[in-house]
């Protein structure tokens, strides 16, 4: 619930979109496929759209082999999400692909469906087709979270999290191996596909 | 600083999330709003998603486009027509607005987003043979606004967005610009600018309101 004063005394760092897709070799598995999309509103480097892609997390290699890669519209967006976010969720960075991870450039981005169904994000740019699709979604939630109960852990976190149980990433026509597993977030048990919309980053004063 | 102590999941019912940037417009500061426009790119609501520009040219007068330029170009109707009924009635600007409940509405052919946030930054649609398009300029920095019912506009609902204040902004039909200026006026205890970028906005009715 919000808290006063109505002005959240701490300085917005970035707000957007930033649904996602991690898929495992099963519920306790390792991670084999993981899909992170922003589209960004406001940031201190400017406006776009970015999507995270790690094709093969467990491998420390990129691009011809392997799609480990930061496709963005706005290299500077894409570089300061990394830098800033990114790197401080320990499921991407500790990931050996992390590591490899090459920067592309986004020509086309493209929305289809509607949250309350199926939604799906296609993202297109230097040869690299993804497909992200949402679907059995539930209802919204509106989280407000502090800076300890969040990933990075430094920055407040308004968000709306709209879960899915099934999901799939699809990349250059073919999907990527895996299946979705359980997470937690503030006590509320969930899964590995999520769409997150209104997300606001907030340093704290 | 000690950390904020909050309840990390809002326990009301999410009614409706996007991006919500708006320009109204007076001759002076004591008078009627003469030009008013909304911005609406909804990504959650019952009634679907959509993007919509609403300008009301004439918001005292009782009478759609084309006898007025009171319209509403979208892509979901139905979305504004609750968004419109549910939530814009009831922004103080539109409040009593004769224009609001007689507008027009016409179908979104195209949309574009222009410019940057250094600069001017517009949002522009198309449909029905008209334009309409928004221009924010002398854009300052963004505040994270978290209200409940007792500041929220409608009275009734949480809601969180950024905010950020524009000192000079244009709505124009057809590219020609409408009459007014911005203006400083009070929201959510504060001066504020009259136009503003309103992004990543949620709506949240609580239990006790439902």
């Amino acid at each position: 619930m919000p808290i006063a004063p109505p002005l959240n005394p701490g300085k917005v760092d970035w707000s957007g979109e930033n649904p996602g897709i991690l898929l495992k070799n099963g519920p306790d598995g390792p991670f084999t496929a993981m899909a992170l999309f922003f589209r960004i509103v406001y940031s201190p480097v400017g406006r776009g759209n970015a999507l995270l892609l790690y094709e093969d997390p467990n491998t420390e290699r990129s691009l011809p082999d392997v799609c480990n890669v930061m496709m963005s519209d706005n290299e500077e967006l894409g570089r300061y999400l990394v830098k800033t976010f990114i790197g401080k969720l320990a499921a991407f960075a500790e990931a050996p692909a992390y590591r490899a991870l090459q920067y592309t450039s986004i020509d086309n981005v493209r929305t289809k469906g509607d949250p309350r169904s199926r939604y799906e994000e296609l993202v297109s740019g230097g040869g690299i087709d993804v497909q992200m699709i949402w679907e059995k979604l539930g209802e919204p939630k509106a989280i407000e979270l502090p800076p300890s109960l969040t990933g990075p852990k430094d920055r407040e976190l308004f968000t709306l999290l709209i879960e899915s149980r099934k999901a799939a990433i699809i990349l250059n026509g073919e999907p990527l191996k895996g299946e979705l597993g359980n997470r937690t977030q503030a006590g509320f048990e969930t899964t590995t596909a999520f769409l997150y919309f209104a997300e606001t980053w907030i340093w704290p004063e | 600083m000690p950390e904020r102590q909050r309840n990390p999941i809002n326990p009301g019912k999410v009614e409706w999330v996007g991006d919500n940037p708006g320009i109204f417009l007076k001759e002076t500061e004591d008078g009627d709003w003469v030009s008013l426009a909304l911005y609406f790119r909804v990504v959650y609501s019952s009634q679907g998603c959509g993007k919509a520009i609403l300008v009301l040219d004439e918001p005292g007068r009782a009478e759609g486009y084309p006898g007025e330029n009171n319209l509403c170009i979208t892509d979901n109707e139905a979305m504004m027509r609750y968004l419109v009924a549910d939530y814009a009635q009831l922004f103080p600007a539109f409040r009593g607005s004769l224009g609001l409940h007689a507008m027009t509405y016409l179908p979104l052919e195209s949309s574009e987003t222009l410019g940057g946030f250094d600069d001017s930054y517009s949002e522009v649609v198309r449909g029905g043979g008209v334009s309409l398009r928004m221009t924010w300029r002398q854009i300052g920095e963004p505040v994270a606004i978290e209200v409940t019912p007792e500041h929220a506009v409608t009275g009734a609902h949480d809601m969180y967005n950024i905010f950020i204040p524009a000192g000079q902004a244009e709505i124009a039909i057809d590219d020609q610009p409408l009459t007014g200026r911005v203006i400083p006026r009070p929201l959510f205890g504060q001066t504020m600018n009259s136009a503003f970028l309103a992004f990543s906005e949620t709506w949240v009715t609580p239990p006790n309101e439902a």
